[in-house]
């Protein structure tokens, strides 16, 4: 399982060229911030300019011409690990992106919200750590690194979701920082038990040494359960909404977007590594992800904001992510193929399509001035591109055909039926079922006419060709998905 | 004699964290936790690990000691949160918490024994030998339990930095002082620092704000007067 991951047996170091693209890479994102904090943004084209996706891309092709590469770091007398194969080149340009459309529209958005200066200025160094905590963990490949780059993430994302400074948002955040806290220290404990064990950190000797037995299992499960928490699987759920219920649209972009599925990508690297023959703890996991899509989306049907109903849907789009622990533990190769590719096209479409509909959200929220689903009573005639936009990140979300959801999720359901794991296929149509439900809900209340009010508030029109571009990417990802999915061929590359 | 400190160094470790826990005066608390992490970093010295004991002095002891007394206002001339705690019991969930936070201890007592090849009997036996580890278990296991039924907001804080303290102790105990155990534990502290001075400020302004020093507003007739 290791060479899926691009791991080697004996890693050598990086060529000159590649080794600069990547510390470019991975230390230009905060120094950008911190010119950005002192002279902040006026116009999004100047944020649009960093040219680091074009870095990325070329590290892509390399990487897809050549094969991935596994290389040591030396810091000190620490022997650090990164690799770089397709799967973290792609998660990296995803990445790369997805931050360049939240800060261009975060420039638009503060304007537009009027928000004091000095609050929305600490927007910029966070956003930068965040960028550099993301790659490090597509990066990485020891338990340390990992656990530097997860403990960067989880501070720079809760004080981004206390910037707003409301006493709700305070609150949720508090919440959220004692959960991460918390859920970093299983981590750690996870770690110590394995290298008391094994006397190694590096993931591709644990995978090669370590052996199934009790100490293995508790390691896993104290390593799991924190990050659980930390991706809000269910039933761990219970932070996400209230933190997204008052953040700022582009911050809550980004997290339902990239963050919470940083924990989901070193969970299944951890199980596929350190635990590929544990059947029965992947269908646990199966059946947790199963609960959430069900229970994610009744709880977004339900929800009385729309910030809520996104939120609640990430709780449940996540399900599906962990359907990829059965049908790739124990499983046949071929299935394990399917698997594969759907779970990371399914992690990639999500990613897009949450940021556009959490961008479009923000869009209506503002325009409106409430964020009761109830207000958007007759946005349908006079908020159309927000609503337009709000649409076809939705179809992504549903799975209907062309999009990127449509596209995974048929591989994932030809995985379970090739697999014979009916309760999955059964899973998947009624996730899409539910949110097909909850969609059309928030669709109800717009094309409600009779409404009192009509004093809209006019958006820069670039806070809403951003959203659009993105929901229109999750879209084309589904046609033209078989540019990256060829190159997540397990083994790297090579079909 | 020789044998005699280690286990001296052991209960005053653990008798330090009970106080940080139970003394209603926050203040005192927040002390003692400073005198704790000078105990911490007393034990990295004697493991061989003088660099992260001096580290454990000025992130564990002196920032984030700072942080916590920042967060009860010592410094400021606004009234801060009221100096005491009352001890204000949730309603809801306790037992669920409770249950997660036994599971916890009773997960890692059973991995670490598992781990030495002895029983958690024999464990604590050989706390005679290696007095840290079973330390480290009990300060994790208390700040476990104080994390899942306290609901101040800064005794809250106060918990989760011992049961980190414990997790690093547990570390040390099991892997002993190596790079890469000392690289773990000095990420591990700057990252409790950077989560308890956010955690500050947030009291800070939470009960500016809303005059509220937990999470649970119910559970608060008095609004924490």
């Amino acid at each position: 399982m290791s060479a899926w991951f691009g791991l080697a047996a004996s890693p050598e170091a990086f060529p000159p060229a590649m080794m600069a693209a990547l510390s470019l890479a991975l230390l230009a994102p905060p120094l950008l911030g911190v010119v950005a904090m002192r002279f902040p943004p006026r116009h999004p084209a100047p944020v649009v300019a960093v040219a680091l996706p074009a870095i990325t891309l070329w590290l892509l092709t390399a990487v897809a011409a050549h094969g991935g590469h596994h290389a040591p770091v030396s810091l000190g007398a620490l022997d650090l690990q990164l690799r770089l194969d397709a799967l973290s080149a792609l998660l990296l340009l995803l990445t790369q992106l997805l931050m360049l459309a939240s800060a261009a529209y975060a420039v638009g958005h503060r304007q537009a919200a009027r928000i004091p200066r000095r609050a929305a200025a600490w927007l910029w160094p966070l956003l930068g750590g965040l960028t550099t905590s993301l790659a490090l963990i597509w990066l990485a490949a020891d338990l340390l690194t990992l656990y530097a780059a997860l403990e960067l993430m989880g501070l720079c994302a809760v004080a981004m979701m206390l910037l707003p400074g409301q006493a709700d948002a305070l609150a949720a955040g508090m919440r959220y920082l004692l959960f991460a806290l918390v859920g970093s220290l299983a981590w750690l404990l996870g770690v110590a038990l394995l290298l008391g064990a094994w006397g190694r950190l590096d993931l591709a000797g644990l995978s090669a040494t370590v052996e199934p037995g009790p100490v293995t299992w508790i390691a896993v499960a104290l390593l799991s359960a924190g990050l659980l928490l930390k991706a809000a699987i269910f039933p761990l759920h219970a932070w996400l909404a209230p933190v997204h219920g008052s953040a700022w649209p582009p911050v809550s972009a980004i997290h339902g977007a990239l963050v919470v599925k940083a924990s989901f990508f070193i969970l299944l690297q951890l199980w596929l590594l350190l635990i590929p023959g544990q059947v029965a703890g992947a269908w646990v996991l199966g059946g947790l992800g199963s609960a959430a899509v069900l229970w994610g989306g009744l709880l977004a049907w339900r929800a009385r904001g729309l910030k809520q109903v996104v939120a609640f849907s990430t709780v449940g789009q996540l399900g599906y992510l962990l359907l990829a622990f059965p049908l790739l533990i124990g499983t046949s190769e071929a299935v394990a193929a399917l698997a594969w590719q759907g779970t990371w096209l399914q992690l990639a479409g999500h990613a897009l399509a949450k940021a556009a509909m959490f961008m479009a959200a923000g869009n209506l929220l503002l325009a409106t001035g409430h964020g009761g689903l109830a207000e958007l009573a007759g946005t349908s005639r006079r908020l159309p591109l927000a609503l337009m936009t709000f649409g076809i990140a939705a179809v992504t979300l549903m799975g209907l055909p062309p999009s990127a959801g449509f596209t995974a999720k048929w591989l994932l359901l030809q995985a379970a039926l090739l697999a014979g794991q009916w309760p999955w296929v059964l899973v998947l149509a009624l996730g899409s079922l539910l949110t097909a439900a909850y969609v059309f809900r928030v669709f109800r209340y717009t094309f409600v006419e009779e409404a009192p009010r009509h004093d809209f508030r006019q958006l820069p029109v670039g806070m809403d060709l951003i959203a659009l571009l993105l929901a229109l990417t999750a879209l084309g990802l589904g046609l033209a998905a078989d540019w990256p999915l060829a190159m997540l061929r397990p083994g790297g590359g090579e079909p | 004699m020789s044998a005699f400190v280690p286990l001296v160094h052991a209960g005053l470790l653990v008798g330090l964290a009970l106080v940080c826990l139970v003394d209603r005066r926050l203040a005192r608390a927040c002390l003692a936790f400073i005198g704790f992490a000078l105990m911490m970093a007393l034990a990295w010295w004697h493991l061989g690990a003088p660099w992260l004991g001096l580290a454990e002095a000025l992130f564990g002891a002196l920032f984030t000691g700072l942080a916590l007394l920042h967060a009860l206002g010592t410094w400021s001339r606004e009234p801060g949160p009221p100096s005491h705690d009352h001890f204000l019991r949730r309603r809801r969930q306790v037992p669920i918490r409770l249950l997660v936070a036994v599971a916890w201890a009773i997960l890692v007592a059973m991995g670490v024994g598992l781990l030495l090849g002895t029983g958690v009997v024999e464990l604590l036996a050989e706390g005679r030998r290696r007095p840290l580890l079973p330390a480290g278990l009990a300060i994790m296991t208390l700040g476990a339990w104080a994390f899942a039924t306290h609901t101040h907001l800064l005794r809250r804080l106060l918990a989760f930095n011992l049961l980190g303290s414990g997790i690093f102790l547990l570390l040390a105990g099991l892997a002993g002082a190596r790079a890469e155990v000392q690289a773990l534990i000095l990420v591990g502290l700057v990252v409790a620092w950077l989560g308890t001075l956010l955690g500050a400020v947030l009291i800070r302004r939470l009960h500016a704000l809303e005059s509220r020093v937990t999470l649970v507003a119910e559970d608060e007739p008095g609004g924490g007067e």
